[in-house]
């Protein structure tokens, strides 16, 4: 296993940089810009320091990685001393990714994502591919006049439904991930349009080719919302020392349907970050950023089957919170910090999620209200003492003179799920009940990084999963659920 | 003198101490959902579910989605109990058939000692008793057979119709009727309807997926469902020699307690069993712990009684006539043995002179056991399935009643008679 992946890994380091490099000797050594941020919640993992430490390693390249936001404020073609560096006409550029572009008035950028995992969990554990291609994305993305960006992704290894799905009342995902237009006519007061990201949670709205994890925290994947189609109004103020989203959408996300579960309608969501201690404090304490999100949806009982949240463990997916049946509001409240400086940096995030359970009991009463909560503590230290950004940069990269980056990470996480309000009656594990049986998870994930050039990243890790209820434990006498997984990305 | 006291009085201690100790562990044990099962009664079963929950549980009665209810049965209530509409050919929307899983999402909870129990609904039966009867008539043969009784189901205080309890072949029943419950239990699960070639005990290859989940569907130890045992049973049936058939079979299945079960559903007329119109059906499979031997279980017996009022019910339908494609490799295998072929009819005969046990003639003529049965079964059930026309109109349902009783009246002489012709002319050719 561990071998096939190094070698594809092998393969893609000795072709990638090479492959680009020969590109990038027809740029404009100008255009070789510092990677800007788009103000999107897409992404949040620029570096938040300001005050750089002095002794840290910079990448001798600063060619922006393929995973990186482009600036749209970057200009473009300066170095008239180039070929064609007017600025003017139809030209070809590979900085970030194979680009078409019009002078400065228009770009359309080709990009691809690959990550192939390979995994291994307790034995008996159901539908656990040992090997998966677990994304392969393409998309384009670019602007038109600077002022109305775009972006287009799509999903190719998504399922087809069988008939037996159809019959089984299973509803398709879609292939689509990011389809949207943001309009930059007001820098604090952007539009954007289509489907993408609910501003909800740091976590989830970090690019998963960005992430420190091969998994996101089980909170960003059951409780945040993820993508739906909606309108947003973002910007940010203070050299972003102060950044708001807001917007509504069709429903509530992703992450809060599956095949069998409905999922909430017309959600408005809310989300502010800042940086308050840059003003009254100096060093690591500055770069401190906080961060806060609200939704609330509507939720109905349309569906015959249960319209709640559910939880499942990380690697094997096993149901350890099935969805109950849920009428009326979903609200939901998170909070988080990001924190960067040097090669360390730490993430922590509370997510709150409280569903109306309004008739919903057996004698058609209401019950209190279904609430999931999870929390986790990040922390990533860069071996090789490249400043912690994301994506991560390596000073110089492998087979190229150099070794790549190599960071190290550890993460503590819980998702639990109860009821709220008081109880009078046992608690139970039915989706009707009304004091509903506590059920959780905890995992501690520890890992490995190596990014071997701006294309290429391994990832490893080992999860262990301990389920709060022993009845829901997939692995007999409760014991804890261990995995290892090795992941190859390949960005372009 | 003092002595010989002593011993007296030691040994008299001793008796008493041990004796009841010794007695009781004689005594067999109580199953607790006998009561429950007690047939001699018309039970009420309750359940409290949520509206929207009842109308979908009509509404997409081709799923199996689970329902949370309230059980309540007598002074006995369970909370976190999971229903879901259950049946092949008998599934309905108008009145569900009904699996209730006592332990649905509660893990250790059991109603008297029972994980789950099936509301057979009875849609295929406008008399409401072939299946009783059956199952009845199975365990009064020394055979393994699930317990039945009726009851009036009512949902959310309302009656819901007159429904079968049928006892679940599952791990309690297995430990119950077979002193174990850790090996592999299937459900014979083979999709026999127009269009499909049945399967009948024919080899199919050796990749021994060929044999589970279809047609063999496990029922315990779905991750380990040694499929390999199966491939090498139904090979053994279809591909092992002459010479050699009777005693690899042996090593697979106890070909006589088999043959006993094959004569049974031929004396009840079982259109839709082990030989049935469609191929082999309606029956739960075993093996063995650490062992290759399998074990048939009777299951769902709605279509016995089959050709009613007429008792003449071929006891070789499927075997001897019928067509050629729809002939059971097992069945015509075993028939061939001189002994087993003896054995099928002693059973049949056995089966005759069971069923008419008790009936006399004369000016005070008494009706033998099946006549009597059907009719204290009429009578218990009577009020309740006239109050049920969900499926059947009450004419249906008294004719039905009617036509059990001229087959009971019948059946025995009829099955006798052609027992001797066939005892005449011999084993299957």
């Amino acid at each position: 296993m561990l071998i096939r992946l190094l070698l594809t890994a092998w393969l893609c380091a000795i072709a990638a940089p090479g492959q680009a490099a020969d590109v990038q000797q027809d740029q404009p050594k100008a255009e070789a810009a510092k990677p800007g941020k788009k103000a999107k919640p897409k992404d949040q993992s620029q570096p938040k320091d300001p005050a750089k430490p002095k002794k840290q390693k910079k990448p001798k390249s600063n060619v922006p990685a393929p995973d990186e936001p482009f600036n749209p404020d970057e200009p473009i073609d300066q170095n008239p001393a180039e070929p064609g560096g007017s600025g003017r006409g139809w030209r070809f550029s590979w900085k970030q990714h194979p680009s078409v572009r019009y002078g400065s008035v228009f770009r359309l950028d080709g990009q691809a994502k690959f990550q192939e995992d390979a995994h291994s969990t307790y034995e008996g554990a159901v539908d656990v591919p040992e090997w998966e291609l677990h994304r392969n994305r393409f998309g384009i993305s670019g602007y038109l006049t600077k002022k109305i960006e775009y972006e287009v992704e799509r999903e190719l290894t998504e399922k087809e439904l069988t008939d037996k799905d159809i019959l089984a009342g299973v509803t398709p995902a879609s292939h689509w991930k990011d389809v949207n237009v943001n309009l930059t006519f007001v820098k604090n007061a952007q539009v954007q349009v289509g489907k993408f990201k609910v501003p909800f949670g740091l976590d989830q709205l970090t690019g998963v080719t960005h992430n420190d994890f091969i998994y996101r925290s089980l909170g960003a994947n059951y409780l945040a919302p993820a993508r739906d189609i909606g309108a947003m109004v973002h910007g940010r103020f203070f050299k972003r020392g102060l950044n708001y989203w807001t917007g509504v959408f069709q429903h509530d996300g992703d992450n809060a349907r599956s095949k069998k579960i409905q999922g909430g309608d017309q959600t408005f969501a809310a989300r502010v970050t800042g940086m308050p201690f840059r003003k009254i404090a100096s060093g690591s304490i500055a770069a401190i950023e906080i961060g806060s999100s609200f939704a609330i949806s509507k939720l109905s009982d349309d569906s015959f089957r249960p319209n709640g949240l559910r939880g499942r463990t990380v690697v094997s997916q096993d149901t350890f919170a099935e969805p109950v049946y849920v009428k009326g509001h979903r609200r939901r409240w998170e909070a988080d910090a990001d924190w960067a400086s040097g090669p360390f940096a730490a993430r922590t995030e509370y997510t709150w999620v409280s569903d109306d359970r309004n008739g919903q009991g057996l004698g058609d009463e209401n019950l209190p209200d279904a609430r999931a909560r999870s929390w986790y503590v990040s922390g990533v230290w860069v071996v090789t003492a490249e400043n912690k950004i994301r994506p991560l940069k390596p000073a110089t990269e492998f087979l190229q003179g150099g070794r790549g980056a190599v960071e190290v990470v550890g993460r503590m996480e819980r998702l639990w799920y109860d009821s709220a309000g008081p109880s009078t009656g046992l608690a139970f594990r039915n989706p009707r009940a009304e004091t509903i049986l506590p059920t959780g998870d905890r995992v501690v994930t520890v890992g490995a990084n190596w990014i071997l050039n701006r294309f290429t990243k391994l990832q490893f890790n080992v999860i262990r999963e301990h389920l709060e209820d022993p009845d829901r434990n997939p692995v007999t006498n409760g014991s804890a659920l261990w995995s290892r997984i090795v992941r190859l990305q390949f960005v372009l | 003198m003092l002595l010989n006291r002593a011993r007296a009085f030691i040994l008299i201690l001793a008796v008493g101490v041990l004796l009841p100790g010794a007695v009781g562990s004689q005594t067999p044990a109580v199953d607790p959902s006998d009561i429950f099962f007690d047939d001699t009664v018309l039970h009420d079963i309750r359940l409290q579910i949520n509206e929207r929950d009842l109308e979908s549980l009509h509404v997409n009665f081709l799923l199996n989605d689970y329902y949370p209810v309230n059980f309540t049965w007598r002074d006995k209530a369970l909370q976190g109990v999971g229903i879901r509409s259950r049946g092949t050919g008998s599934r309905s929307g108008v009145k569900p058939g009904l699996r209730i899983d006592f332990d649905r999402w509660a893990t250790d909870q059991k109603f008297l000692g029972l994980k789950s129990v099936i509301l057979r609904n009875q849609t295929q039966d406008p008399s409401n008793l072939r299946e009783r009867l059956s199952m009845l008539f199975f365990r009064r043969m020394g055979l393994k057979a699930e317990r039945q009784a009726h009851a009036r189901l009512f949902f959310n205080n309302r009656y819901a119709g007159l429904y079968t309890i049928v006892e679940s072949v599952d791990k309690v029943f297995l430990k119950k009727n077979y002193g174990e419950d850790t090996s592999n239990l299937y459900e014979f699960a083979f999709d026999n309807s127009v269009g499909h070639v049945p399967f009948l005990f024919k080899y199919l290859g050796s990749d021994a997926n060929l044999y589970v989940p279809v047609p063999f569907k496990p029922e315990t130890k779905e991750t380990d469902t040694q499929p390999q045992y199966l491939e090498r049973l139904i090979w053994t049936i279809d591909q092992a020699g002459d010479a050699a058939w009777r005693q690899s079979m042996a090593e697979y299945l106890d070909l006589p307690k088999f043959i006993r079960h094959l004569a049974i559903e031929s004396f009840l007329a079982e259109e839709d069993g082990i030989t049935g119109d469609y191929g082999p059906n309606n029956f739960y499979f075993y093996r063995y712990e650490n062992k290759s031997l399998f074990q048939f279980i009777p299951w769902d017996k709605s279509n016995t009684f089959w050709e009613a009022p007429s008792p003449n019910y071929f006891i070789l339908r499927n075997v001897e006539d019928g067509p050629v494609d729809h002939r059971n490799r097992l069945v015509q295998r075993a028939l061939k043995y001189p002994d087993l072929w003896t054995l099928f009819l002693d059973t049949l005969e056995e089966c005759a002179n069971s069923a008419s046990a008790g009936a006399t003639t004369g000016a005070n003529p008494q009706p033998g056991w099946l006549a009597a049965e059907i009719q204290r079964q009429y009578l218990q059930i009577r009020e309740a399935a006239l109050a049920d026309t969900l499926i059947f109109t009450n004419v249906q349902f008294e004719q039905a009643i009617a036509d059990l009783k001229a087959f009971a009246a019948g059946r025995s002489d009829a099955v006798k008679a052609q027992v001797a012709t066939y005892r005449a002319r011999g084993p299957l050719p």
